[in-house]
């Protein structure tokens, strides 16, 4: 490919300490070029030793013989995933064995420190009791937590048990009025009622019809039925239409 | 042309070299601005393309850390990282190269969707970096980042290689990626 690609390098020196510094005592200068330069040397030092690392690593990687086989892109990822994780494995594994190892040589220092001091005025044991002190406290307040905790749970359980009692009463209410409609329908439908019903209908007409014989028997007879009460209250009570009661 | 090869050279004494490649020019230069101004106790070199395979006819040190600029606003920078992404060699993915994405910060004008860049970088198993370049501060703080990245990537940090970074950068990424 023969793009025109642009380049352009642009550089920038060190400025460990270099860039307009305080003003320095002349006496003390000359010790400042010997301390940048041990600086200097010890971070070159760090420097190379890790790209060496990088270097070597990077040779026994390219020892090891990568699968030229052609695979499919999924199990390309897969693999892929798998290599990542070893990675990490391996990192996890040596971030544990150099906790270990710190962990070891803290210890040791403890110890050979410890020999050497003594023990009842040391700042150390200062430390220890401040940190044993605030131990017990957090220990009784996590404890107390855990009761008020355990208090707020019975209160909730409670809760809930009321909440489902209030519920199945409800329910039951629900299916006893139900249970009423659904009689209170049936029976209106059953077939006792519409039985009653006509019986009730033929007597009330067989009453009119009496009703209406004694009515025109009374008026027939073309006596004066205003001037008996009785007569008159029984003329009025015939009037009565039985439909409507 | 060969591919760029990441450790065929030896390193410079205290010096770290970052290639910066993408098709927005004022945008690379400003960045590289930003980078030298961040303080650092090696010496930093910022070289500049818009694309790669770069031309051998230049001496150059060996490059520790690669980043890919794409414009979220243009399809055009998307495209030629893409094509430039083929002259590397695989051994730079161990955490050598990273890609930026800048322009996210205007919706309406982004022409690339951001998935896109992200399964870029899940591909290439490589960081993928937001920043709005155009904005000063926002600049200032990835320069700063970058710069650390660069001297990880140069060996110049005791204890944490690129692949070691590269797996703890991984451990941030948002595990909805796998969804995708």
């Amino acid at each position: 490919m023969e793009t025109q690609s642009e380049e352009q390098a642009v550089t920038k020196p060190a400025d460990s300490g270099g860039e307009g510094g305080p003003p320095q005592v002349a006496g003390a200068q000359a010790a400042r070029p010997e301390d940048r330069m041990t600086l200097l040397l010890r971070l070159l030092r760090a420097q190379t030793k890790q790209q060496l690392l990088e270097y070597k690593s990077m040779v026994d990687a390219n020892e090891e013989k990568t699968p030229e086989q052609i695979m499919q892109e999924k199990q390309i990822e897969a693999k892929i995933e798998e290599l990542e994780n070893e990675v990490e494995e391996a990192k996890t594994a040596f971030e544990m064995k150099k906790l270990a190892l710190d962990r070891m040589q803290l210890s040791t220092a403890l110890k050979k420190h410890l020999e050497k001091v003594d023990i009842k005025t040391s700042v150390l044991m200062d430390n220890m009791k401040q940190i044993l002190n605030l131990n017990k406290l957090i220990m009784k307040s996590q404890q107390e937590t855990w009761d008020l905790e355990e208090k707020l749970l019975d209160v909730r359980k409670k809760r809930l048990q009321l909440k489902q009692a209030s519920e199945r009463k409800l329910l039951e209410i629900q299916t006893e009025k139900n249970k009423q409609k659904d009689d209170l329908d049936s029976m209106e439908n059953s077939d006792k009622i519409k039985a009653i019903q006509q019986n009730l209908e033929t007597e009330i007409q067989i009453t009119t019809v009496i009703q209406h014989v004694f009515q025109n028997l009374i008026l027939g007879s073309k006596v004066n039925w205003a001037e008996d009460p009785a007569l008159k209250e029984t003329v009025l009570q015939l009037e009565k239409n039985l439909t409507m009661i | 042309m060969s591919a760029l090869r990441p450790l065929d050279k030896l390193p410079g004494l205290n010096t770290a070299t970052i290639l910066l490649v993408g098709t927005e020019d004022a945008l690379l230069q400003q960045l590289a601005d930003s980078m030298l101004k961040a303080d650092c106790t090696s010496e930093l070199k910022v070289h500049l393309a818009r694309s790669l395979p770069l031309p051998c006819s230049v001496n150059r040190p060996r490059i520790d850390l690669i980043v890919f600029v794409v414009n979220l606003h243009s399809k055009l920078s998307l495209q030629s990282v893409e094509e430039s992404l083929c002259h590397l060699d695989a051994a730079f993915f161990l955490g050598k190269v990273a890609f930026l994405a800048t322009g996210a910060g205007r919706d309406s004008h982004c022409s690339i969707h951001r998935n896109t860049v992200v399964k870029l970088a899940h591909t290439y198993r490589s960081p993928l970096l937001f920043c709005d370049l155009e904005i000063e501060d926002f600049r200032a703080a990835m320069a700063q980042r970058l710069v650390r990245l660069l001297q990880i990537c140069a060996g110049h940090v005791p204890g944490v290689s690129a692949l070691n970074l590269l797996s703890l950068m991984r451990g941030s990424e948002n595990p909805s990626l796998e969804d995708l």
